[in-house]
């Protein structure tokens, strides 16, 4: 039973007695409520799929600038030993899933259709590792934490890739982490799972982040459709005072980072600005324990949680697989799929669609959906009637029918101008269009051309 | 409605589309449309359908839409707009006007911007600007419900909240009428979130604001004239309002303001067609002026002075368009000397009237001459500082039914409170013979002088309407006046003209100018020809002699206030000479009478049975036929039954119901007949 109302000291020892008491926020801005869809995979633990045969490493699976590989055709590699590494400040290595010898390296085709660098590496099945003795973090400093982090090539799992040591590095002062257990797209369960089965690990991650960054509290926001994950975390949580957890109303884009650093912190981190602006980080759940394994066990991120669902595919479920599987290798060992109208890389949302079922597993991937003709929707493009529940709905209060227009029209500077930089691209604008119109894709293509520079058509 | 179907990021959507919104709007609007067939009946509902079926066809054709049922209606809109364009038309419409209006609102009001989501104005209401400007009279012939008489809307005949507005019980367009049904389609729309309450909100609000500023009724502006209909249905038309929040409350408040000014100032009585059309106009600037602050950005300087510029630019529109529209008044119009619209079609309930010149003023009525209907007349007189030019409309019999000041030159605060409608409310239902400051009609405190001009005003109208069409008090058809030599006098060019009038056997018999002080060579002509025409015509209302008429104007006054004395006497004289007769003490037998009647003797057959009046026959009589049986089957049954002579005589019969009292009388008393 959740109820609105603050947390006390008396309330963490109602905690113990299975009444959980939390303080609930939302971010007052647009939003909308989205079916979440997550019925199929909320209840199902994570099951560890079997490395594949041949790992596909890709060589840029983070923002920044692409890993140079560090090792060479014929080269036998060990389990998460470090295979290419960059050397920019925004980058991060990437390791070997599987134990084996290098086959090939060569340009593969990624889950977005483009093509890149890619370490093949054939699976010997022994999965050998490099002995590391646990540490004890607590006394290391900040920077050698971060250095931790980054060895072990740990970026955003939640679906950016940004590369996390550098958000442990903020420029200015931190008071907060904040943990993103929102999981606010539907079909996805599986920060959701790894909350209910490893809370120690992501309380460890926090931890290690909060020293990390100096913050002085913690907070995980989860939203209140993962009741069981906020109970086993408060019950963990009970044990620090530094560290809490705050439950979120459901709402679409809940876990996009300045609406919910908005809703658990009240804080409005500045257009064009950062979370450290208002003192805070954000990390995923994901990330958190990937933090945890690197800096005490000095594991590289090599694999990841991530939930198989839609009504196409046989057996939905959460899987751990290796970072390198090929999609087509998940989806049949959740059963295969019958008649996809649509293979998506990620949420509903804001994943994007899979041509190349060959393409391999990355560490931003958070789920791959393999979706029947009934549970998608077309774009129709039919003309736009004003009725601006796109403007109600946004998150960020812009004008998306306003911005789509200006940017198929080629008007960036216009768009430009009236804060088209701003989009957080969470789709909402789309999904509520009763004409069906493709806001966000225009909206996503006014933001590239802005980028690049362009005035007007 | 071919659509390229794309798959793309967000691969999910909500489950509303734009057919499943134009479909709620449609169940939003049936309450109003039932209620227009509970109270107009069932061409209500013919009116209403044949203009859905009209713009669904219209832009179907113009559309090259396949003409299968499915794909006809295409995204609902021209359905929408149907139904709105029908609903706001009088129920008393021929049917060609549907049909033009849906015709022109589906391919003006939207086709030829671009079709749906491209037009600036509301389309329905583009229809409805068209058919008022150009087929003004049977767009506003109202009807009340149930009977079908003619009747002008609320906004003019009701001067204070009733009942009846809330449900509908009164004349006005088909939909537009019942507050209730209105309501429930606007509980629907919010519930389904299709309408911004902004825009309802702040209409109705802002209406009630200014028209209690403006002294109207609050309460009769907000549920009278449609706008209620207005402000759920057609202000929040998605197309043609703002898309911010704020836009979309200030466009509210600004369809509400001006709707009330163009009622205040304009000849439009429900102002709501231009006052949504104008702020159409303004949406794109709207837009522009009211963008919200962005997540995570500080108010700019520009959008701090953007609301205030915006609410300033509403203000100033307001403004500007009266300022338009009232300088541009309908040709072929009724004006007065300075430019006032006169609203002759809607208080006369009728575009077909007559005009006619009386005594040197203008009447409008409807009706005859002889018996009108509906007078509309309007007056001036003196007031503080200048003249008070008032507009009047009578009933036939001289019961006042609408009165509004035009213009005045009175202090505001004070003089200028007669424009009050407590004050001018007053008057309805009154008529000649009651009408005295202070006591019937309370003045305005401060305004004294202005509050007796009016009343002074009307009075004086009325007193000249009453001579116009009826030549003085309220003469029977036929009847006479009582015999005699009457003498009277009225203020001719130089002086008084007194003038002796001659009454025999009922009818004028001569009329001679005893004495005068008129120009002499100038004046002749009048007194020679004046007393011949009116002796001819048996009556002072005869053509003034040319040259002379103030003059002529004297004599028939004079001779009008002698006739006035004649009947007076008459009047009074009659009822109070009736000795009484003691019946019972007269034996059983039949006796008969005499008495004189308009035309000649009546003469009548008394039975007595029992002390008692059993029976009274006419035996003869010469009067009119009608007139005189009128008189005879009211007046004998009440002899009968109250047993006496003393019975109210028939009014337009005195003098038969005279002659007949004289016989009965005399048939008692074995009088003789005079």
């Amino acid at each position: 039973m959740i109820v609105k109302g603050f947390l006390s000291t008396n309330q963490i020892r109602d905690c113990e007695k299975g009444c959980v008491k939390l303080l609930v926020k939302s971010f007052p801005r647009g939003g909308g409520h989205i079916p979440p869809r997550k019925d199929a995979t909320k209840n199902k633990p994570i099951m560890v799929m079997p490395a594949p045969k041949l790992a596909v490493i890709a060589l840029s699976q983070h923002a920044g600038a692409p890993c140079k590989p560090l090792v060479q055709v014929g080269d036998r590699v060990k389990l998460g030993q470090k295979i290419g590494d960059a050397e920019p400040y925004i980058s991060a290595p990437v390791h070997a899933s599987v134990s084996g010898q290098v086959v090939e390296i060569a340009e593969k085709t990624l889950l977005d259709g483009t093509k890149a660098l890619c370490v093949v590496i054939e699976n010997d099945g022994l999965d050998e590792t490099e002995e590391q003795a646990a540490q004890d973090y607590s006394r290391l400093p900040p920077s050698q934490i971060a250095g931790l982090i980054r060895e072990a090539g740990i970026v955003g799992l939640g679906g950016a890739g940004f590369p996390t040591h550098v958000k442990t590095e903020p420029r200015k002062p931190v008071d907060t982490v904040l943990i993103n257990g929102a999981e606010c797209e539907p079909y996805l369960t599986c920060d959701h799972r790894l909350m209910i089965e490893q809370p120690q690990k992501l309380i460890e991650g926090l931890k290690i982040l909060m020293q990390a960054v100096g913050a002085g509290q913690g907070i995980i926001g989860v939203e209140l459709n993962k009741p069981d994950a906020i109970r086993v975390l408060e019950q963990v949580c009970a044990e620090q005072s530094y560290i809490r957890v705050v439950g979120l109303k459901v709402k679409y884009p809940q876990g996009a980072e300045k609406q919910l650093i908005k809703a658990a912190l009240g804080r409005e981190v500045p257009s064009g600005g950062l979370p450290a602006d208002v003192g805070c980080i954000v990390q995923n759940v994901q990330t958190a324990v990937a933090v945890a394994d690197a800096v005490v066990r000095g594991v590289g991120l090599y694999q990841r949680v991530i939930t198989v669902a839609g009504a196409a595919v046989y057996d939905p479920r959460n899987v751990l697989v290796r970072v390198g599987t090929p999609i087509q290798e998940v989806i049949d060992y959740c059963g295969g799929m019958a008649n996809p109208a649509a293979i998506v890389a990620g949420g509903p949302m804001t994943g994007k669609l899979i041509q190349d079922l060959t393409a391999p597993v990355t560490k931003p991937l958070s789920g791959i959906l393999v979706l029947s003709k009934d549970e998608v929707d077309y774009e129709l493009n039919l003309p736009c009637i004003r009725c601006a529940r796109c403007v109600d709905h946004c998150p960020m209060g812009l004008q998306p029918n306003y911005l789509a227009d200006w940017s198929s029209k080629g008007l960036y500077d216009q768009a430009k101008r009236n804060h088209i930089m701003d989009c957080i691209e969470c789709g909402l604008c789309s999904y509520v269009c009763p004409a069906k119109r493709g806001l966000c894709r225009s909206i996503q293509a006014g933001k590239q051309a802005v980028r690049a520079g362009k005035t007007a058509v | 409605m071919n659509a390229k179907q794309e798959l793309w990021a967000p691969v999910i959507r909500a489950k509303d589309t734009i057919p499943r919104i134009m479909f709620d709007v449609v169940l939003a609007l049936i309450p109003c449309w039932l209620a227009g067939i509970i109270f107009f009946g069932f061409r209500a509902f013919w009116i209403v359908l044949l203009s859905a079926v009209t713009a669904v066809l219209a832009e179907a054709l113009f559309m090259r839409y396949p003409l299968r049922l499915r794909s006809v209606f295409g995204d609902g809109s021209s359905l929408v707009t149907g139904l709105i364009v029908g609903l706001i038309l009088p129920p008393t419409v021929p049917w060609w006007i549907p049909v033009v209006g849906s015709v022109v609102a589906v391919a003006i009001g939207k086709l030829v911007f671009g079709g749906l989501g491209n037009n600036i104005f509301n389309p329905a209401l583009v229809g409805r600007a068209v058919l008022l400007l150009a087929f003004t009279a049977p767009m506003v012939k109202y009807v009340r419900p149930f009977d079908a008489v003619t009747e002008a809307t609320p906004l003019l005949t009701m001067r204070s909240f009733d009942w009846a507005l809330i449900w509908g019980n009164v004349s006005g367009s088909i939909g537009e009428t019942s507050v209730i049904a209105i309501l429930i389609g606007a509980a629907y729309l919010l519930y389904r979130r299709i309408i911004d309450w902004r825009i309802p909100v702040g209409y109705v609000i802002t209406a009630f604001a200014a028209a209690y500023v403006w002294d109207l009724d609050p309460w009769v502006a907000v549920t009278a004239g449609g706008l209620l209909f207005a402000a759920v249905y057609m202000a929040t038309d998605m197309v043609t309002s703002p898309v911010n929040p704020m836009g979309r409350l200030l466009f509210g408040c600004g369809c509400g303001l001006l709707t009330i000014m163009l009622r205040k100032y304009t000849s439009f009585p429900e102002g709501v067609t231009f006052a949504i059309l104008t702020m159409n106009a303004l949406v794109p600037l709207l837009d522009m002026l009211t963008v919200p602050v962005i997540f995570g950005a500080e108010r700019s300087r520009e959008q701090r002075f953007a609301t205030t510029a915006a609410v300033a630019l509403v203000i100033i529109l307001a403004w500007g368009v009266l300022f338009a529209i009232n300088k541009t008044v309908p040709e072929g119009v009724p004006v007065t000397a300075e430019g006032v619209y006169l609203p002759l079609v809607e208080t006369l309930g009728t575009d077909v009237y007559e005009t006619a010149t009386i005594n040197d003023k203008v009447y409008y009525f409807t009706g005859s001459r002889e018996a009108p209907e509906k007078v509309a007349v309007v007056g001036a007189e003196q007031g503080y500082h200048g003249p008070i030019y008032f507009y009047l409309v009578l009933d036939g019999s001289g019961r006042i039914e609408h009165l509004q000041i035009l213009t005045h030159s009175d202090d505001p605060g004070l003089g200028s409170l007669i424009t009050r409608r407590s004050f001018l409310d007053q008057f309805i239902g009154l008529d000649t013979a009651e009408l005295a400051m202070d006591v019937d009609i309370q003045g305005i405190t401060g305004a004294t002088i202005s509050s007796r001009a009016v009343i002074r005003g009307v009075t004086g109208e009325l007193e000249r309407f009453q001579e116009a069409f009826y030549g003085g008090e309220e003469a029977d058809a036929g009847a006479g006046y009582a015999d005699g030599v009457y003498t009277a006098e009225a203020s001719g060019f130089g002086g008084p003209v007194k003038v002796e009038v001659t009454i025999d056997q009922g009818k004028i018999l001569a009329v001679a100018v005893l004495s005068h002080r008129e120009t002499p060579g100038i004046s002749d002509e009048a007194i020679r020809l004046m007393p011949q025409r009116i002796t001819a015509a048996n009556s002072p209302d005869v053509d003034l002699v040319s040259g002379a008429t103030l003059t002529s104007r004297a004599i028939s006054e004079a001779v009008k206030k002698a006739l006035a004395q004649a009947t007076r006497t008459e009047e009074n004289g009659a009822n109070a000479k009736e000795p009484a007769v003691d019946i019972s003490s007269i034996p059983d037998g039949v006796y008969r009478g005499t008495g004189t009647g308009f035309g000649g003797t009546i003469v009548v057959d008394v039975t007595v049975s029992g002390g008692k009046i059993t029976a009274i026959d006419i035996v003869e009589h010469a009067d009119t036929q009608f007139i005189a049986q009128a008189a005879f089957s009211q007046m004998i049954p009440a002899m009968i039954e109250q047993q006496t002579i003393a019975v109210d005589v028939r009014a337009s019969a005195t003098l038969s119901s005279k002659g007949l009292l004289e016989a009965v009388e005399a048939a008692l008393t074995g009088k003789e007949a005079k």
